[in-house]
């Protein structure tokens, strides 16, 4: 390897490194404080090793990685996620009589998988981040094991992740054994090379979407989702819904991209399907819910869905869109876990409807800022979650996807009810004498955090130009 | 010659694997596994890849066995397990696994003998060429393979922590 190999993988070597001084730390000074500066330090240096990369990029690191625009700004914004899941975890977990350090040692472990996946462009880069992220997530999803539904969640995820990274594998085989490449740009080149796509390699897809699908938590892969948000504790939820997910979307659309998915009509349906299905299915079951991270469950089903309406657009505004709802999507999933996690006391999860009810006459700020992070998942103006459904339509409209279109804006009014029936329960005028269950905890870093979380959301949904114009910049390298 | 031989191989494969599913008994599950890796190593052999063919036996019906095996054998300890393991390695138990391990066991034979040379389009390559291949430009592989094993480790260390009865800060003192 290169000097500049290793400049251009300076986020990643960070945080490599920061994981094995981590685990010194904590086998030779076990302090909840300690460790968690430690890991804050490790995050703020992966991201300032982000700015030496830029200026090489695009930097292959043959055969397994690359650096580019594109795996640079995901970089950036799965380290900047995972900073802010870091600062709203401390008083989560100090308030649990779990052994609290090695959360953080799995938490930095769990961010370089996403990394991987990310900058990966190799099956076997791809499998190897899969499963980094994989296995540290079955620890940090149990990782309260005093709770009652930790070991369930753990388990389910364990076995269902284990059985689709066997789907996940078997697929490579297939398309290994026709295309005799691993590469995606491999790959790409030996199917336009063959002309047609061959019912073997039909069926390798097939069955890398089932394990891909399951990390994306669509329809019908999406069984785990509630679940697993359910038993695991907060912050992992916040880590499952934003980074594990968008750095699976970040890998399928490289790999889409590379062997030019878009000409073979077969897989464009089976992701229309499966992205009609998800937002069916994600925003029907939320309807009934009472349980907060449940329904924040069904509602990321629903999301991934509609981001896979702008990733089957077939044109270069789609890529755009679906860049820029990610963003979105990361900060107002973040913001709403964030609201969760400052609400719960020591002794349990502020999970139920009854829990926020009349919310905003007892703690007007928190309500003020889920009601905002509410309405931007519901796609409300003013919001990041509007500019980035907007975006989203212009790219269906771009492309001709009027079916697509119709789906997503039945399943926007669908999904508004039960985001307003919660917003509705928040200002509802409590009756008098009656008592809450859960005395929230309501730290303060968790309360600046979600301030900054409003304010970007507030920024990205009246002034998106900014951001917009970057991710143009850092599209147009990937058509 | 050579289809012959691998079809007995697959087919010993897929048997035993059946037969690991349907077993009620973890540890008979366990012995038909290292039966159907050893059928996949031969397979392996007959394609012409002898060194992934020594690795899968090594590491896998190998180490990671026997590992699972004395796993199971110390979670029941005392003199229940000794009558436990009497129960369990009773003759028809073993037989059918040892005899396909026999035909298995006949099949390498008879393909050494012969010296059994992979159809020439096959390219054999040598350990040399693993190594070289592993620690050249597939190094990031590997190192993320570390990664992956410190991930497991970490994970098990705290789940497999033995529950001791805390109590929360507040009650402490």
């Amino acid at each position: 390897m290169s000097f500049v190999d290793f400049l251009s993988l300076g986020p990643l070597i960070t945080l490599c490194a920061a994981s094995v001084i981590a685990m010194l730390l904590v086998a030779i000074w076990r302090n909840h404080r300690i460790v968690y500066s430690f890991a804050i330090i490790a995050f703020l240096m992966s991201m300032t090793a982000v700015i030496p990369a830029i200026i090489y990029i695009p930097h292959p690191v043959p055969p397994l990685l690359v650096i580019d625009e594109f795996s640079l700004f995901n970089t950036g914004l799965i380290l900047t996620a995972g900073l802010i899941i870091l600062l709203l975890s401390f008083n989560y977990f100090e308030e649990r009589e779990e052994r609290k350090e090695e959360y953080y040692l799995l938490l930095i472990l769990a961010t370089i998988g996403a990394l991987v996946l990310v900058v990966s462009r190799h099956f076997m880069s791809l499998f190897l981040g899969l499963e980094i992220l994989s296995i540290s997530l079955y620890g940090l999803i149990a990782y309260l094991r005093a709770r009652a539904r930790s070991d369930e969640a753990g388990i389910k995820y364990l076995m269902l992740a284990a059985l689709s990274s066997a789907f996940l594998l078997f697929g490579m085989a297939l398309v290994y054994a026709f295309t005799g490449h691993m590469d995606f740009p491999g790959i790409g080149a030996a199917l336009r090379q063959a002309g047609y796509l061959p019912v073997s390699v039909m069926a390798g897809f097939g069955m890398m979407l089932i394990g891909v699908g399951f990390k994306l938590g669509v329809v019908p892969f999406h069984m785990w989702a509630p679940d697993v948000y359910e038993g695991a504790p907060l912050p992992v939820a916040a880590f499952i819904a934003t980074i594990s997910k968008g750095a699976m979307l970040v890998l399928l659309i490289r790999f889409y991209q590379d062997i030019q998915g878009n000409n073979y009509p077969m897989l464009w349906w089976m992701v229309a399907i499966i992205a009609v299905a998800s937002m069916f299915a994600g925003n029907w079951l939320a309807l009934t819910q009472q349980n907060i991270k449940r329904i924040l469950a069904y509602s990321s089903i629903a999301h991934m869905g509609y981001i896979l309406v702008a990733f089957l657009s077939g044109v270069q505004t789609g890529l755009e869109a679906l860049a820029f709802y990610l963003v979105a999507y990361f900060i107002t999933s973040i913001g709403a876990f964030g609201v969760v996690i400052v609400m719960s006391s020591s002794l349990q999860d502020a999970e139920t409807m009854a829990d926020y009810k009349g919310l905003f006459w007892r703690y007007p700020w928190v309500a003020t800022v889920f009601t905002a992070m509410l309405l931007s998942l519901a796609g409300i103006p003013l919001t990041a979650g509007f500019i980035g459904k907007f975006y989203v339509v212009m790219a269906g409209v771009n492309g001709h996807q009027w079916f697509l279109l119709f789906m997503l804006a039945i399943n926007s009014v669908i999904g508004l009810y039960y985001y307003i029936r919660l917003v509705a329960t928040m200002f509802a005028v409590p009756a008098p004498g009656q008592q809450t269950t859960v005395v929230p905890a309501l730290p303060i870093a968790g309360n600046i955090t979600l301030g900054i979380l409003t304010v970007l959301l507030i920024g990205l949904g009246v002034y998106p130009t900014a951001m917009m114009q970057l991710i143009q910049q850092m599209m147009r390298i990937l058509s | 010659m050579m289809g012959l031989t691998f079809y007995i191989a697959a087919a010993i494969a897929v048997i035993a694997t059946v037969m690991v599913i349907t077993r009620y008994n973890i540890m008979h599950a366990l012995l038909y596994l290292v039966v159907s890796l050893l059928a996949v190593a031969v397979v392996l052999y007959l394609y012409g890849a002898p060194f992934i063919a020594a690795l899968e036996v090594i590491v896998y019906a190998g180490a990671i066995m026997v590992l699972l095996i004395f796993f199971v054998m110390m979670l029941n300890l005392g003199k229940e397990s000794a009558i436990q393991e009497q129960q369990w390695l009773k003759p028809r138990i073993w037989i059918f696994p040892s005899l396909l391990c026999l035909v298995l066991l006949g099949e390498l034979v008879f393909l050494i003998s012969q010296n059994h040379q992979p159809p020439s389009a096959i390219k054999v390559v040598d350990p040399k060429a693993v190594g070289m291949a592993l620690f050249g430009p597939y190094m990031a592989a590997v190192e993320l393979t570390g990664i992956l094993l410190m991930a497991g480790i970490v994970g098990a260390y705290h789940l497999g922590r033995q529950k001791e009865k805390t109590l929360h800060r507040f009650l402490e003192n």
